[in-house]
């Protein structure tokens, strides 16, 4: 399998593996799945007023979304919640030249940040800034 | 810069010194077609005649049942298809088992498409073709029974020598894959009985893009390409005289006496450091197994990710054949491995340049690669470890 020079570097240096206190406030957890694939994703953002401020994955799966997955939590950091709508995994997979037969592992993230929203939109982080919960 | 350590030689194996000597002095000195009746054509003819004279001797089988082919692939296309052209044609019945190389399983599927009817029997968990299964495969039209020697992702050895008595019992020719075998373990093609047998010279230190096909006397089969009478017809185009020289050389050097006792010896001290690993298993092991290959599987440390820290250390996940497959391993999801731990699977295999210094340090590079992949993974689901 070949791999461009971005997804050994995210691959070599996951920064942003690992994960968040458990009781960090506005702490938004996300998990998805694919057994046949296989892969595993799970997401944890920290949101305060509204903002990512800390995004950590963990993955089990190939260097493509181990590298996606790095990408896509350097990408959120920093950014309004609500850019989660935006995130195009996709995109992200032709960025770093994802074969076409992998994308599907890829948007197990996308299925994992959707979880995230979701469970931020119960909370109303999304809708008011309000990081009370 | 880390030392690259080579531990991928049921892929292909680098060229022994002696054989390239001997290849180099065979291109610098004999250019002329082996098939010209010049006098340097002769000298050609000759270098081609001892080369096949010197595989047939390793192999006790007499030379002119050997046609060279362009390695096992081409061997194991040629054996069904042009055994199946032979007898039966479109009706006839093929067996050959799930756990196949692509080269055989890929042509069997070819032949479904053109009716013929194909059995694939299944493995059992330690990856050994029971030879009563195949018996009960085997029906009045069944033309021919393919089954390999050696798995190349596990190193399982299959039992041919009841396989080949079955089939002879029930006047079926067997044909073998030996591509892995050959070098590694004792091929008695005779004793057994077998009908065709593929061979390649790259696994046992030889050149790629050499091979040969064994056909007993007498047993029929249809050539796959046509437009010249080299190889009896079987397998006509210009002879390759420095690769079969090269494939000759590297027979007569492939002493399995000699070697397997020190292969299986650096197998099993890699194994032995791997399995201390947390979690780690071997698959196939309580199967007899080639000297050369052990399959180890990873829990929680999805394969391809591991390959890639795995940096400096040349394995496989699995079949060279399919490295860029996303697919799990067929022989592994065969041998009842879970997709994922199927995935988290890597293929180590040692050769004649093998020492004992690169397996302890692979073996340490593993087990930091190891830790490090896991950790990607840390919380995961139960089943990404089954």
């Amino acid at each position: 399998m070949e791999y461009g020079s971005e997804v050994q570097r995210l691959f070599a240096a996951p920064l942003h593996c690992g994960e968040l206190p458990p009781n960090v406030p506005g702490l938004a957890s996300g998990e998805a799945e694919d057994r046949t694939q296989p892969v595993w994703v799970r997401f944890q953002l920290e949101v305060a007023e509204g903002v990512v401020r800390r995004a950590r994955y963990r993955v089990f799966g190939c260097p493509h979304t181990i590298a996606a997955a790095e990408r896509a939590a350097e990408w959120l950091e920093g950014r309004p919640a609500t850019a989660l709508a935006a995130l195009d995994l996709r995109e992200i997979g032709r960025a770093l030249g994802v074969p076409a037969e992998k994308l599907g592992k890829l948007l197990r993230i996308e299925d994992a940040l959707a979880a995230c929203r979701r469970s931020l939109e119960t909370r109303t982080e999304l809708n008011d800034g309000d990081t009370t919960d | 810069m880390m030392r690259e350590i080579y531990l991928d030689c049921a892929a292909t194996t680098p060229v022994d010194p002696r054989v390239l000597a001997a290849m180099t002095e065979c291109l610098e000195r004999e250019h002329a077609n082996p098939s010209s009746s010049h006098s340097a054509g002769r000298r050609a003819r000759a270098l081609v005649e001892r080369a096949r004279a010197a595989v047939a001797e390793r192999l006790g089988v007499p030379p002119a049942t050997l046609v060279f082919t362009s390695g096992a692939t081409e061997s194991n296309n040629l054996a069904l298809a042009g055994m199946l052209a032979e007898r039966g044609g479109e009706r006839a019945h093929l067996v050959t088992s799930r756990i196949e190389h692509k080269s055989v399983l890929d042509t069997a599927k070819a032949l479904e498409r053109r009716g013929v009817e194909v059995t694939y029997v299944a493995s059992d968990p330690n990856g050994r073709v029971p030879p009563d299964a195949i018996a009960a495969a085997i029906g009045p039209r069944t033309a021919l029974v393919s089954i390999m020697h050696v798995n190349n992702e596990t190193g399982v050895i299959q039992d041919i020598e009841r396989i080949a008595e079955l089939c002879r019992e029930r006047g079926v020719p067997l044909h073998v894959d030996a591509a892995q075998s050959a070098g590694k373990l004792e091929l008695p093609l005779a004793r057994w009985g077998v009908a065709l047998c593929s061979l390649t010279a790259h696994k046992l230190h030889g050149p790629k893009g050499i091979g040969a096909l064994y056909v007993r006397d007498g047993v029929p089969i249809a050539p796959l390409f046509h437009g010249g009478e080299q190889e009896r017809s079987l397998r006509p185009g210009t002879l390759a005289t420095h690769q079969i020289v090269g494939m000759g050389r590297a027979f007569e050097l492939a002493d399995p006496a000699a070697e397997a006792p020190r292969l299986a010896a650096l197998r099993d001290r890699l194994a032995e450091r791997l399995l201390a690993l947390p979690g780690v298993r071997l698959n196939g092991a309580a199967a007899p197994r080639a000297p050369h290959i052990a399959s180890v599987s990873f829990p929680g440390a999805e394969g391809e990710s591991l390959l890639l820290a795995l940096d400096g250390v040349a394995v496989s996940q699995g079949s060279a054949c399919m490295a860029d497959s996303p697919e799990a391993s067929h022989v592994l999801t065969a041998m009842g491995l879970g997709d994922a731990l199927a995935q988290s699977t890597l293929r180590f295999s040692v050769g004649r340049f093998t020492t004992e210094d690169d397996v302890d340090e692979a073996a340490a590079r593993v087990a930091a690669a190891l830790a490090r992949v896991r950790s990607l993974a840390a919380g995961a689901p139960a089943w990404c470890s089954a």
